[in-house]
């Protein structure tokens, strides 16, 4: 048979992209806590968005659910908005202190 | 003790995270490529050795291949002291997976990726990297901050990143196995079938196409679906004739996604859109506050008085 979607999905395949997400988040993760630029803090969030839309599309495979990738579409919207918010603070910090060393503003956590 | 060889592998994968995290020599951070790249090769093969499964080689291929590269660009994202270079080893990430995506037979989730990350997000994280680098490497360009290039605390968040992927790997290898058997090409043919029959005029075409003579409509059968499959593909009954349908006419992966979305989600599509709205007005209102702020100090410095003097206070006192 010649149809696009008809071949299966194992769970050993699953493992695989599941592993690989989770690798994913924590690299982000490590990123985010030992970054100290607050852009390249904002672009390991990113990362775990891109983990996070792994995981899905590949469950949504596994169980041939296109709810998976309906809510990709769903983490794009949260990540662009996401990013245009945080990158405008990041303007607004950065003219007022004209650095991007978030140890700089370390009096916002008091 | 099998339950053990996870963590233990992550164990061998963070150690070598830490040691291309910290400031060394290029030794160094070679050793720490190879280690993570073994740790990794030895992950695949507890996965295989643990999780039941067919899995077809070329497949696993292409998936070690493009995860090969997702993993080392994020990795080289975290560790290099340039932060343009992170945003793009950040589109290498995108990019191999969008790659992924394309082997998870996610066509258009893999190109709205390519397109909405790389494109717009990616442009705009670069666009203020490029307007802040500029200004404070003016005076000695080919300096690094000291701060981009000391990392925080390497140690306390490599331990942290190997306790959650541990316990991640661990959870997903052992609970894998509990789950039900993958869907079989019935359950996908099904799937096929039901959104075929919601698109009428496609379903029509497709018939149609082979059969322009038949009778509408067609006969479903004791189940209520009007398509049914057999060793050579979908047909549809008009009363005791067969009419095959070309696979090709199938709905492909965008029109699922589409169906999905536009039927299953209608308020959180809307809510969508209220989110990026929302974010555009907020992105507006944060930059343009601080511009105002900025004119009534030139004005200041230049003797005139400011434009909003009751705005000035307030953001001289905050």
């Amino acid at each position: 048979m010649t149809l696009q979607l008809a071949t299966t999905f194992s769970q050993l395949s699953l493992s695989h992209y599941l592993v690989l997400s989770g690798l994913l988040f924590v690299i982000g993760l490590v990123g985010f806590l030992t970054r100290r630029n607050l852009i390249v803090m904002f672009l390991c969030t990113e990362l775990m968005f891109q983990a996070a839309a792994i995981a899905f599309v590949a469950s949504g495979r596994y169980w041939f659910n296109f709810t998976g990738q309906v809510f990709v579409i769903f983490i794009l919207t949260v990540a662009a908005a996401e990013a245009a918010l945080a990158l405008a603070l990041v303007v607004l910090l950065y003219r007022r202190r004209s650095t991007l060393n978030a140890d700089d503003w370390m009096e916002l956590c008091e | 003790m099998d339950g053990l060889y996870p963590y233990i592998a992550c164990l061998v994968g963070a150690s070598a995270l830490y040691l291309l995290l910290r400031p060394g020599p290029l030794v160094v951070k070679l050793l720490g490529t190879v280690v993570g790249f073994s740790a990794l090769a030895w992950l695949v093969v507890i996965c295989s050795q643990v999780v039941p499964g067919e899995i077809d080689p070329g497949h696993e291929i292409l998936f070690l291949i493009f995860g090969a590269i997702t993993l080392s660009s994020a990795v080289r994202m975290i560790t290099h002291s340039r932060p343009v270079y992170s945003a793009l080893y950040f589109v290498m990430v995108v990019l191999s997976s969008a790659g992924l995506f394309l082997l998870l037979e996610a066509e258009f989730m893999a190109f709205a990726l390519i397109i909405v990350y790389a494109g717009a997000i990616l442009i705009t994280y670069m666009f203020v990297l490029m307007l802040a680098q500029q200004a404070s490497e003016s005076d000695h360009v080919d300096e690094v901050p000291l701060y981009d290039r000391l990392a925080r605390e390497p140690a306390a968040a490599v331990i942290v990143g190997l306790i959650l992927a541990g316990t991640l790997v661990s959870a997903t290898t052992t609970g894998l196995t509990h789950l039900p058997d993958p869907v079989d090409e019935s359950v996908m043919n099904r799937v096929h079938g039901e959104l075929l029959e919601q698109l009428p005029r496609q379903f029509k075409n497709a018939v149609l196409a082979t059969s322009p003579d038949a009778t509408w409509p067609p006969t479903p059968d004791s189940s209520g679906n009007m398509i049914r499959w057999d060793a050579e593909g979908p047909f549809v009954q008009f009363g005791t004739e067969a009419v095959r349908i070309d696979p090709d006419q199938m709905p492909s992966n965008t029109q699922h996604v589409g169906w999905s979305l536009v039927a299953s989600f209608p308020a959180s599509l809307e809510l969508a859109g209220v989110i990026l709205l929302l974010a555009m007005f907020g992105a507006v209102v944060l930059a343009r506050r601080q511009v105002e702020h900025g004119e009534d100090e030139l004005r200041r410095d230049i003797g005139l008085d400011p434009m909003h003097p009751d705005e000035d206070g307030e953001g001289t006192s905050a």
